[in-house]
């Protein structure tokens, strides 16, 4: 009995003590699961710190993605706007994909047209045709609205203004966009309008950068429809310029046509009498010539007087045809200038040979300054002198007693001037424009007392022409002249 | 089998239908086109686009494809435009292709039904190797499609495919089918003979705090996670009210999805919330199971890209029967199915996906593909025995050739 009650004794503490060890052990499985517990909520807890670290990196991201993608859009758009100075090219310019980047997915753009007190579409994106034809007659029917908007010069958008204004509420029923941005064009000149973006898309709310960035594209669209306007104004002007002096010039080559008739015809006709009259003139001089030599009979002094100043006009009338048929010949092209390599200083020295006697007679001194090394020329060494005779031939007919003639001739540039210069009486200013016109004499005692035909000078343009070069005159009363004439160098083969 | 791929960009539907079915045409290299598939933009989807690739291709060629908010091909992804794929099958290859319309009305688990039913039809004593389905993005039953689907065509059956997807806006999809554009409807091909095709499919989200239990839901809705609102799981993590949330849903769900737990499968089966209801329900873009494991996900641009490798491995590795595509064995071509979720995750980077696609086959190899609203695929690709499931946020990635 004893045994059994130790034994039962034994099996209780046994008992006992494995019912504590398990308590111990669940307790501490317990305190296990209790600590994995709480770590996997601790884990939670930092997930949820991840989670709402993520979306705000998330959306920080998508902002800037949205703000790096809208510029370059931005940019695209306003550099193919800027491509075109044609008006109507503008809007065609903006694309439906590069303005989808702006975060849109629909736009319009309207211009004022005052002539047909309406909004005119000029740019429609992300509509359908049938919602295109709706929504064109729901702006004219606003129109005041949508004019104020544009006159107010600001951005209108549906984060601006009260959600439920009714403002708002037209704009986002007449366009079908719950989120939209208005923003006027307003060029310098010429028709305003308004430019609308929106998107139907909840999820992307607008902000101000969307604002900003469609009021920057709205005003390079008024810039490239201002720039447009201006070209086209130019370029109208341009053309009726061109055209005025297309017409001017058509009127000034048909004068001048006119006027080189007329000069042929002058030229024809003094050609034409000249010749008549050289006939008679040699009959003229060659039966005076007869009588004077007395093969028809001795005539009286008086007679034989009278028929030697009838010789002597006659010579000074052939000298004057003469001269008038070459200005005739040169003028018309008829003249064959006889071009010959030819060495100036012996041209001036012969010239000069013939004029000292005269020089000499007057007691002018006659000068010749030639550069040494002066090149050769391709000149008519007739008509050259002929150049020189005449020159010398004024210089020493209006220079006093004691004068001096120069000649100065010198090369620069393959272009040889010379310059004949006297100390004789000059002329006045008014004199010097007409001076080489035909039968112009300058008004002084001298051309009152010495005669002379005005053809000289006429004749020395138009010979120093022949040969490519120009003339001209510089000269004071009482100090003298300087006529000065160019000719070009002969160029070595 | 030979594959020609043309690309446009152009505005305009006709103009881009023309331009994408020449370029396809000349890169075919041959006179006879079976099958044309088209992906397009929202804004070209239109009769005109599909009649004219059909005149373009001067015989009668069926033409199956969705639109998508942008499409994608060797030359780049695009926003807007137009591509299209020409298969010229060789004797022993045959496909089929169907299509179901009023999803809504028919309920999506007969739709499914009738869509393999269509798709079997002339399949009778052939063996079949693949089907492709495209359906509308916006159905809420898409998994209850492809239940009805494999009941018809077995539960084991391949089934790859993806949900047509829009601008983002989830207004409206299309489907293509011949010359009609359609929505609230779903597309298929069958494809037999002796297809060779590798399959890979991964989202690479990882699960993020403690494990939860669906303890009340019906199919696309739960109704509570660990005996409270289900919307509380979002509540507690993102430190949000319920009106802000159901705000911001979307972005919220592309960035933290639920992850549901399948015995045996490798990865979470990812759910898209497409709404919470105001008593704290969460209408998700796909079917739930009631007592299922869930975690809240979490997603990174370097987790998208792995898994892009990961799909793409599988893919290449799944060739049946085994083919070196490296070495070009076998003349193929590549379809990808890629969530738009991704492409908003990705951004800027979705053209690093398509590198890594494209170096991973060859510059060569043709690559079609679009955006989704929901991915078709078994989730454990390795072996074609694993059911197919409707996926959120997942790249599918189908290596065919024969």
């Amino acid at each position: 009995m004893l045994l059994s009650l130790i034994s039962l004794l034994l099996v209780i503490a046994a008992m006992s003590a494995f019912i504590m060890f398990k308590i111990e052990r669940i307790k501490k499985l317990q305190t296990t699961v209790d600590r994995l517990k709480k770590s996997v909520e601790e884990m939670d807890e930092q997930a949820k710190l991840i989670v709402r670290t993520d979306i705000e990196l998330n959306r920080t991201q998508e902002e800037l993605d949205k703000k790096f993608s809208g510029l370059f859009a931005l940019q695209r758009l306003s550099r193919e706007i800027s491509t075109t100075l044609v008006e109507s090219q503008i809007f065609k310019l903006i694309e439906s994909a590069s303005f989808e980047d702006l975060g849109f997915e629909k736009a319009w753009a309207f211009l004022w047209s005052a002539k047909e007190n309406a909004f005119i579409p000029y740019l429609t994106i992300g509509y359908a045709p049938e919602d295109i034809e709706k929504i064109k007659p729901l702006v004219n029917a606003e129109k005041d609205a949508y004019l104020s908007l544009v006159n107010n010069g600001k951005t209108f958008s549906s984060i601006s203004y009260p959600l439920n204004g009714p403002l708002h509420e037209k704009i986002s029923h007449t366009f079908k966009a719950g989120n939209f941005i208005i923003s006027p064009i307003l060029p310098k000149e010429g028709n305003k309008g308004f430019f609308f973006a929106g998107t139907e898309n909840v999820d992307s709310a607008i902000t101000d950068a969307d604002e900003k960035l469609i009021t920057i594209l709205s005003n390079q669209i008024g810039q490239a429809l201002e720039n447009a306007r201006l070209f086209e104004n130019t370029w109208r002007a341009q053309q009726e310029l061109e055209k005025k002096v297309e017409e001017r010039t058509r009127e000034l080559t048909s004068a001048f046509e006119e006027v080189n008739k007329i000069n042929k015809r002058k030229s024809d006709f003094i050609s034409s009498v000249s010749h008549e009259l050289r006939t008679p003139l040699t009959s003229i001089k060659g039966y005076a010539a007869i009588l004077i030599e007395g093969k028809l009979g001795e005539l009286p002094q008086a007679a034989k007087e009278r028929l030697e100043k009838i010789n002597r006009h006659s010579d000074e009338l052939v000298h004057m045809v003469n001269d008038l048929l070459d200005i005739a010949r040169i003028e018309s092209g008829r003249q064959v200038m006889n071009m010959e390599h030819q060495d100036l200083k012996a041209i001036i020295f012969s010239s000069t040979d013939i004029m000292s006697i005269q020089c000499r007679n007057k007691n002018v001194e006659l000068v010749t300054d030639v550069q040494e090394d002066i090149p050769a020329v391709l000149a008519d060494r007739t008509q050259l002198e002929r150049v020189f005779i005449n020159l010398l031939g004024n210089a020493v007919k209006f220079t006093p007693e004691k004068g001096k003639i120069t000649i100065r001739a010198r090369s620069k540039d393959n272009i040889i001037q010379v310059d004949v210069s006297d100390t004789g009486i000059g002329m006045p200013p008014e004199a010097l424009g007409k001076l080489f016109e035909e039968f112009y004499r300058v008004d002084n005692p001298i051309n009152q007392q010495v005669k002379g035909t005005g053809l000289g000078l006429s004749l020395v343009k138009h010979i120093i022409e022949a040969h490519k070069g120009k003339i001209w005159v510089e000269s004071k009363p009482g100090k003298g002249s300087t006529f000065s004439f160019t000719l070009p160098v002969l160029e070595e083969a | 089998m030979k594959v020609g791929i043309g690309l446009s960009t152009d505005k305009e539907p006709i103009t881009a239908a023309r331009q994408a079915a020449r370029q396809a045409m000349g890169n075919l290299y041959s006179e006879k086109v079976d099958l044309a598939i088209v992906f397009s933009s929202v804004d070209l989807a239109s009769v005109g686009l599909l009649k004219t690739i059909g005149l373009s291709l001067k015989s009668q060629v069926p033409i199956i494809g969705c639109s998508s908010a942008a499409v994608i091909c060797n030359a780049g992804i695009f926003k807007h435009g137009v591509a299209v794929m020409l298969l010229s099958m060789p004797a022993h290859m045959h496909f089929s292709v169907a299509c179901v319309k009023d999803i809504k009305e028919k309920t999506a688990l007969n739709a499914g039904r009738e869509l393999g039913e269509r798709l079997l039809h002339g399949f009778r004593d052939m063996r079949r190797d693949l089907s492709i389905i495209f359906s509308d993005g916006l159905i809420e039953e898409g998994s209850n499609l492809i239940n009805g689907i494999q009941e018809r065509l077995g539960k084991s059956f391949p089934l790859a495919g993806a949900s047509a997807s829009d601008n983002m806006r989830f207004l409206r999809t299309y489907l293509y089918f011949n010359q009609e554009v359609l929505t609230d409807s779903a597309v298929g091909i069958l494809l037999g003979g002796k297809l060779n095709f590798g399959l890979g499919i991964k989202h690479g989200w990882k699960p993020l705090g403690k494990p939860r239990t669906i303890t009340r839901s019906a199919g696309n809705i739960i109704y509570e996670i660990d005996g409270k609102p289900a919307v509380k799981v979002y509540e507690e993590y993102l430190a949000r009210e319920l009106p802000q949330l159901q705000k911001e849903i979307r972005l919220v769900s592309t960035l933290y999805p639920i992850g549901m737990f399948i015995p045996g499968e490798e990865e979470y089966l990812l759910r898209n919330i497409l709404e919470i209801e105001n008593d704290g329900w969460l209408r998700m873009q796909g079917n739930v199971i009631q007592g299922s494991l869930v975690r809240l996900m979490i997603g990174t641009k370097k987790s998208c890209l792995n898994a892009t490798r990961q799909a793409l491995d599988e893919a290449k590795r799944n060739s049946f029967p085994a083919a070196d595509i490296n070495k070009g064995e076998i003349k193929n071509a590549v379809f990808v199915f890629d969530s738009t979720s991704r492409y908003t995750l990705l951004r800027r980077e979705a053209n690093q996906e398509l590198q890594i696609i494209k170096e991973g086959f060859g510059k060569d190899v043709p690559i079609i593909g679009l955006y989704t609203y929901g991915e078709q695929a078994p989730l454990k690709a390795i072996s074609y025995h694993g059911q197919a499931y409707f996926h959120n946020q997942s790249i599918a990635i189908l290596n065919i050739g024969g």
